[in-house]
């Protein structure tokens, strides 16, 4: 009978060693948070958008767009000084001009230098002026609004809209915009994911394969459901994740990655964003911020303990055992609607304010406070 | 070759003025027009089929590094010329592209770059050997340049495409384009390099009955981006950028035009109805507009009874001491000594200061006399001499800046003979003709386009008729002209209405209206940067056409005869301040380069003339169009 050679049994050794820190191996912990509310200078608590430019953040609020440099509110733009509407849903930064892109309840802003100029329905090209997500791709500007997709030309002045006249999509209501390598996705509210190919100028969808408003039949087939509130594309892996209301679902071009709260450690199917970079994926759902290591099934949603007013991180394995993890500071609400990436740092729009999420490193992979254990 | 004139221009018509400043007396009219000594009449050219001279058209100029040339770009004869700052005669000459007006200089002096605005390019010329390196793509119809502080970057101010490019010079390719509005032209790189200024020349869109908003852009050169957009209030026609610099930094001097076009235009007869100057900026400190935003003041270069129409060149003296800006209709250089600017601004405060006309008298200590329709304006590294650009006179005038006065004339070698084209492009340019010389046709129409701004014209009743001002590019075939299409010709339309309603002045003889009305039919299109050079329609275009004549649009804006029927209609957009709703069909060529639009200038935006000027559906039935639709529509018309 032969015996396993040395280098066999390091190979073994190893992959249990990783087996063994795959499930037991907590996942770098968000456990400082930093909230902006209107006791600290916000227009308004419900925060709907948030975007990171280097050391500067933007954040989109019902009453006006704020700006937070270095830990501080240092200006907040109303429609006096000349934003188009005080609602604001999303924010682009044009990283080759710097000019910052603001989609609001009332058309399309540009900042640019210090001054607005504003794109409404009526003095421009847009489709409509309840504009939800704004992305630049290029020399182009797009903004998902109710009656379809608008696409400017920065340089010639050139407006397009794609609806469902022009386009496969059930229907013009559109939500997000991320822009992928080569192609730019859409989240269309009862059409699923519209996928655009810039160079073959051709537009595909993605829907839910069984046809089911309210079942998941065919699991890891095509979208989990086709009311998708966002789209967002992770350079890193390759994949867009669309957030719906239904489930989280990523696409890496081949295969579908489906999650529903119950069998996943979404914290809720309800989910009004999703954001991802290397393994992370981040889903902003109304019972809080649901974090997963898509390699390694690892969950943690972040929320705040309404009684306590303290936070919680509820890690769960991918043997679904779960740990809870107490912190001093919370994420400002459960609700959470937008977030975006600064550095290590995390940034989370929320229902009551706007929450900066801090890894603190000599706390990392170690419990804080206090720890408790699920089965 | 130089020519010693003793200070005094080129001068001509002097009998002929007499003569009609005689008749304007027997007949009673306003001869408040600013006289001046005139030469000998200039030969006319030969009878119609003869070849028009070639003419240089210098319009802008630079000096190397070293101070030993001056290069000169020559509009019309798409060339740079090099001349020898010692010995004051051209050199040199190199071939560029199709209506050259800006300039740079590399900062090692090995390149020189020019823009050219017709062709869309910028062409990269080695200094040493004065041949053309490369043609490098610019946006649509480039003026200004400048490279950076490195010569590693050139900014390229886009004047149709409202835009400023970005060059990599090594690799020659745009790296960005930056927004500007509106109308760029003139891009000055300041002395520590970290910022591009660009002025634009037509102000910001706006209400069409509230004073007009100009803005001065300002890139940030570290990030190459818009660090701010500084808005000057109650201005136009932002020109060449000089930079001073006093105790308390620098500071920029922008030639500018204040135009009262609120008020009714009779008021030319009281004076300062369109009164020229400049701004005085003092910039931010900090990049973001946030740290420190720049500062504006604005002074007249006009005098209460004579005004020096057409601000453009600006230079400042290497010592500081003094600042020169030249008046393009007035033939004149105003010296001004930057102290005692830097006082009046001190002592008048901000808000009254942009309208006081006795501010020149405190600060300008010459007025020199230049050749014809000045421009450009550099000062010679070592200060003793400033040069001058006489665009309609192939020449550039000397200055000797020690004694302040004219040293004499630089011949660059155009043609000596002097067409009527060539007659009639001075009378465009002259403000002589006005009441106390407050402006030309050339004011409002810089480039021979419009100025953005909606004025209250000749009426019987005071503040009624607020009209936007036209283009004159390709009008040559499309009277009748005025607002209300009452005018049957270019003669009647800058003849007896212009010296009546406009100039407030005898105006122009009959011999001098028709070299003006030769030149203003010369004036062409420029080409179409929404077309496709082979003339092929995208689909939006395609779809637009078609809908354009589905909806009947063709029915008054005929496409055989430039999209207008040549008729007075009613279409519904009459407003508060007008007497009548008639109005002349506009011709639709090159639409997209004349916003506002209406005959009020209301509409900011060609869509909103139907999502807003049309609500009875008089302007053509669209309300049942789809906002798709309303796109293609507008796509087709940017092809005209």
């Amino acid at each position: 009978m032969g015996t396993l050679g040395w280098r066999s049994w390091l190979v073994c050794a190893g992959l249990m060693a990783a087996a063994w820190t795959a499930a037991g191996q907590t996942p770098p912990l968000y456990t400082k948070w930093v909230n902006y509310t209107t006791a600290n200078g916000m227009p308004d608590e419900k925060v709907l958008a948030v975007t990171v430019d280097g050391e500067r953040v933007w954040a989109g609020t019902e009453s006006g767009l704020v700006l937070i440099e270095n830990g501080r509110i240092t200006r907040v733009f109303t429609p006096a000084d000349g934003l188009a509407n005080r609602v604001v849903t999303g924010i682009a930064v044009d990283k080759e001009t710097g000019d910052v892109w603001i989609s609001t309840f009332g058309g399309v802003s540009q900042y640019s230098g210090g001054t607005f100029k504003n794109y409404t329905n009526l003095t421009s090209g847009l489709a409509n002026d309840i504009v939800y997500g704004i992305a630049v791709q290029g020399e182009n500007i797009w903004a998902a609004t109710t009656a379809g997709i608008s696409r400017m030309n920065k340089r010639t002045g050139e407006w397009m809209i794609v609806s469902e006249r022009v386009a496969p999509m059930h229907e013009p209501w559109s939500y997000g915009i991320a822009v992928g390598d080569k192609k730019v996705y859409f989240a269309v509210w009862g059409g699923g994911v519209l996928e655009y190919d810039i160079a073959a100028n051709y537009w595909k969808p993605y829907t839910k394969p069984d046809d089911e408003m309210e079942m998941v039949l065919f699991k890891n087939q095509g979208l989990t459901h086709i009311i998708v509130s966002g789209v967002a594309w992770n350079p890193d892996t390759k994949m867009f994740w669309a957030s719906t209301y239904f489930g989280l679902s990523g696409y890496d071009g081949r295969n579908w990655h489906n999650y529903l709260a119950m069998d996943s450690g979404l914290a809720s199917d309800f989910i009004n964003a999703a954001k991802s970079r290397g393994d992370d994926v981040w889903s902003c759902t109304d019972k809080g911020l649901s974090y997963l290591n898509y390699k390694t099934n690892t969950w943690v949603t972040y929320r705040p303990d309404g009684k306590t007013g303290r936070g919680e991180a509820l890690i769960i394995a991918p043997d679904k055992k779960t740990k809870k993890v107490e912190t001093a500071t919370s994420l400002a609400h459960n609700y959470t609607i937008n977030l975006d990436f600064q550095g290590k740092d995390i940034w989370v729009a929320t229902a009551r304010g706007l929450s900066h999420g801090m890894r603190e490193s000599n706390k990392e992979g170690k419990s804080n406070e206090r720890t408790t254990n699920g089965n | 070759m130089k020519v010693m004139a003793g200070g005094a221009g080129e001068k001509w018509g002097g009998g002929l003025l007499l003569v009609v400043l005689g008749a304007a007396g027997l007949l009673g009219m306003f001869a408040g027009a600013r006289a001046r000594a005139q030469g000998g009449a200039a030969p006319r050219t030969s009878a119609a089929g003869s070849e028009e001279p070639k003419y240089l058209t210098p319009v802008e100029l630079k000096f190397s590094p070293d101070g030993s040339r001056l290069y000169v770009v020559c509009e019309d004869d798409g060339s740079l010329l090099v001349v020898d700052a010692r010995e004051e005669k051209v050199i040199g000459k190199v071939r560029v592209g199709e209506k050259p007006r800006g300039l740079a200089v590399s900062p090692d002096g090995r390149s020189i770059y020019v823009s050219n605005e017709w062709s869309d390019t910028v062409t990269d010329i080695d200094a040493e050997k004065l041949e053309a390196r490369r043609t490098l793509t610019a946006g649509w119809g480039p003026v200004g340049v400048t490279t950076d502080g490195t010569g590693k970057t050139l900014y390229v101010a886009n004047s149709i495409g409202n835009d400023v490019s970005v060059v990599d010079l090594d690799s020659g390719a745009e790296m960005k384009r930056l927004a500007a509005w509106r109308s760029p032209h003139y891009v000055t790189l300041s002395r520590d390099g970290l910022r591009v200024y660009v002025s634009n020349v037509l102000p910001h869109l706006g209400p069409y009955d509230e004073p007009p908003v100009s803005e001065l852009t300002v890139i940030d050169t570290k990030r190459q981006s818009v660090a701010e957009r500084v808005l000057i209030p109650g201005a136009l026609e932002l020109r060449h950028i000089a930079e001073g610099r006093d105790a308390e930094g620098s500071y920029l001097l922008v030639p500018l035009l204040r135009p009262k076009n609120q008020a009714p235009l009779i008021q030319v007869a009281q004076g300062w109805i369109v009164t020229h100057g400049m701004a005085v900026v003092r910039p931010g400190r900090g990049v973001a507009p946030e740290d420190k935003p720049s500062t504006v003041n604005q002074v007249l270069l006009d005098d209460v009874d004579s005004y020096y129409a057409g601000a453009d060149g600006a230079a400042v003296t290497p010592d500081g001491r003094y600042a020169l800006v030249s008046s393009a209709e007035a033939n004149v250089v105003s010296v001004i000594d930057t102290a005692k600017l830097e006082r009046r601004i001190w002592e008048v405060g901000a808000e009254e200061l942009p309208n006081r006309l006795d501010s020149a008298q405190t600060f300008v200590v010459r007025r020199l006399e230049t050749g014809f329709n000045p421009t450009a304006v550099a000062v010679a590294p070592d200060g003793r001499r400033a040069y001058v650009v006489n665009r309609l006179d192939d020449s550039l005038t000397v200055l000797d800046l020690a004694r302040l006065e004219v040293e004499g004339k630089i011949d660059l070698g155009g043609p000596k003979e002097i067409s009527v084209l060539r007659r009639g492009e001075r009378l465009f340019h002259d403000a002589s003709f006005c009441y106390q010389g407050q402006f030309a046709c050339a004011t409002c129409h810089p480039d021979n386009h419009i100025d953005g701004v909606s004025w209250n014209l000749e009426t019987p009743q005071l503040g009624r008729d607020r009209v936007a001002n036209r283009t004159l590019r390709g009008i040559a075939e499309k009277a009748p002209y005025k607002w209300n299409g009452r005018n049957p010709d270019l003669e009647t339309q800058c003849g007896a209405r212009i010296a009546k309603y406009l100039f407030y002045s005898q105006g122009f003889n009959h011999e001098q209206l028709e070299e003006l009305v030769t030149y203003i039919k010369s004036i062409p299109l420029p080409r179409n940067r929404h077309l496709a050079p082979s003339g092929e329609l995208t689909p939006a275009q395609e779809r637009g056409k078609a809908i354009f004549f589905k909806k009947g649009c063709d029915a008054c804006h005929t496409p055989e005869t430039h999209y207008t029927n040549k008729l007075t209609e009613d279409v519904g957009t009459a407003n508060k301040y007008d007497t009548s709703g008639l109005f002349a069909t506009p011709q639709l060529e090159r639409v997209y380069e004349k916003p506002p639009y209406l005959h009020s200038g209301e509409a900011l935006t060609l869509e909103e003339i139907w999502t807003t000027h049309n609500p009875e559906d008089k302007h053509g039935v669209t309300s049942d169009m789809t906002k798709e639709q309303l796109n293609d529509l507008i796509e087709f018309l940017r092809t005209l």
